[in-house]
């Protein structure tokens, strides 16, 4: 059942990343629902589960909002689930100021091992202000954690007998 | 496995970055099949704009008390709609006398999607290799240059803006005819960023503020002649060339519908009527 929900909340970060490029473009760029999606499949279901899901979703944005070389994004989460895996399988993250806390590290990761890549390929892309990042780090961080916490209430919800 | 996959990206990056970019099987099929999803999601956005239009609409219609001011209120809705009607009319008429009035066949195409991530910038489009679109397809709006195709899908092409820190075009100063490359500096938040800088110029060229840029044909991608932008900025000489800041002409913010040339432009040069 893993991997059906994971292809729907990849399906599901698609659909709303271009929702918002159209409505709110310069605040889109601020939020990755796609990050989110690999961080919640690496802490639920282990560092296999995360890197997997992680090039997958890197590689949905690299082909849709990418550049003009692709696999950059996926190389990027690939590493992001693997990491953000290999952290959950070691120590309890359960509360939400701790899920807080691992979306904000993994966007911040996410940015500098792909700024890192990018170099290392001669990839061009923008410079990342400290403030921007950290914007961004923040908001994923507050609205990741808020639905993990909605995803988690629900899926016990459905557990109960 | 991890090592197997990093190595296996690393392999397919190196490809493209040896090969200058590309368009493989496997990106042309993932491509296709995710680029529905961005056109369903446009098309369900438009319908909910339009249902959520007449239910504010209906609303205020529903009270007959305060049938005059629902009644004002519609008046006011519907003279937005007339106006936003009378925008895109106004867009798709300028599309159009641009269209006929290029010497090379083009395609109007409309965005689907822009940015999505804060490190390039790009639109897709809705059209792609089966309309006949071709990868370095150079796309174009009634104000300027917007990009060049980097991606295709059947139905849907990525598209790299000039303002992309990757993208480039080779420019010439209309008055002077001096050339350069013109390149995107555009960073993490747009503000103040959106200029394009022109390099290579040499320090001894004549440029004033205020200079029309067009391209210069040279990177034998972008015809010659399109409008690129206009000087804003002449910076000091340093060594053999100094850098002027451009300011582009397409209202990249605002790009709703796009068109993309067709045919090779190698060798073809736009006229000043065109322009």
């Amino acid at each position: 059942m893993r991997w059906p929900l994971t292809a729907a909340a990849l399906l599901a970060a698609l659909a709303l990343q271009t929702a918002l490029t159209l409505v709110l473009p310069r605040e889109s760029r601020l939020f990755d629902p796609f990050l989110l999606v690999v961080v919640y499949c690496g802490l639920a279901f282990g560092e296999t589960h995360g890197m997997l899901s992680g090039a997958a979703a890197g590689w949905i944005q690299d082909l849709q909002f990418g550049g003009a070389v692709s696999g950059l994004q996926a190389l990027t989460k690939l590493l992001v689930g693997f990491v953000v895996g290999a952290v959950a399988t070691r120590f309890l993250i359960a509360a939400a100021i701790t899920r807080f806390l691992v979306v904000f590290a993994a966007t911040l990761l996410d940015a500098l091992v792909f700024q890192r890549f990018a170099l290392v390929f001669d990839v061009a892309t923008s410079d990342v202000a400290a403030t921007g990042l950290v914007a961004r780090a923040t908001l994923n961080a507050l609205l990741g954690s808020l639905l993990f916490q909605a995803v988690d209430a629900r899926l016990r919800r459905e557990a109960r007998p | 496995m991890l090592a197997a996959l990093v190595i296996s990206h690393l392999v397919i990056v190196s490809h493209q970055v040896d090969a200058g970019g590309g368009n493989s099987l496997l990106e042309r099929s993932a491509f296709r099949l995710f680029a529905p999803v961005q056109r369903s999601v446009a098309a369900v956005l438009r319908s909910v704009e339009a249902a959520w239009s007449g239910y504010v609409g209906l609303r205020g219609v529903r009270h007959e008390n305060a049938r005059l001011l629902a009644r004002a209120r519609a008046l006011e809705l519907e003279l937005e709609q007339t106006r936003s009607l009378a925008e895109e009319a106004g867009r798709l008429r300028e599309l159009l006398a641009l269209k006929a009035a290029l010497p090379f066949e083009t395609l109007p195409a409309e965005v689907l999607s822009r940015d999505g991530v804060p490190w390039f910038r790009g639109i897709t489009i809705d059209k792609g290799d089966v309309d006949g679109v071709r990868l370095q397809a150079p796309v174009i709006s009634p104000s300027g240059v917007v990009g060049r195709v980097v991606k295709l899908g059947g139905r849907a092409a990525r598209v790299q803006l000039l303002l992309d820190r990757d993208a480039g075009i080779g420019a010439l100063i209309e008055r002077t005819r001096v050339t350069g490359v013109c390149a995107g500096q555009v960073g993490f938040e747009d503000q103040g960023t959106t200029d394009l800088v022109m390099r290579y110029v040499p320090a001894l060229a004549e440029v004033a503020v205020g200079d029309r840029v067009l391209s210069s044909g040279l990177d034998r991608i972008y015809p010659k002649g399109l409008v690129v932008g206009r000087v804003r900025a002449v910076g000091p000489p340093s060594g053999l060339f100094r850098e002027v800041i451009v300011t582009p002409t397409a209202r990249f913010d605002q790009l709703e519908q796009v068109l993309v040339m067709r045919l090779p432009s190698e060798n073809l040069t736009l006229t000043e009527s065109v322009r």
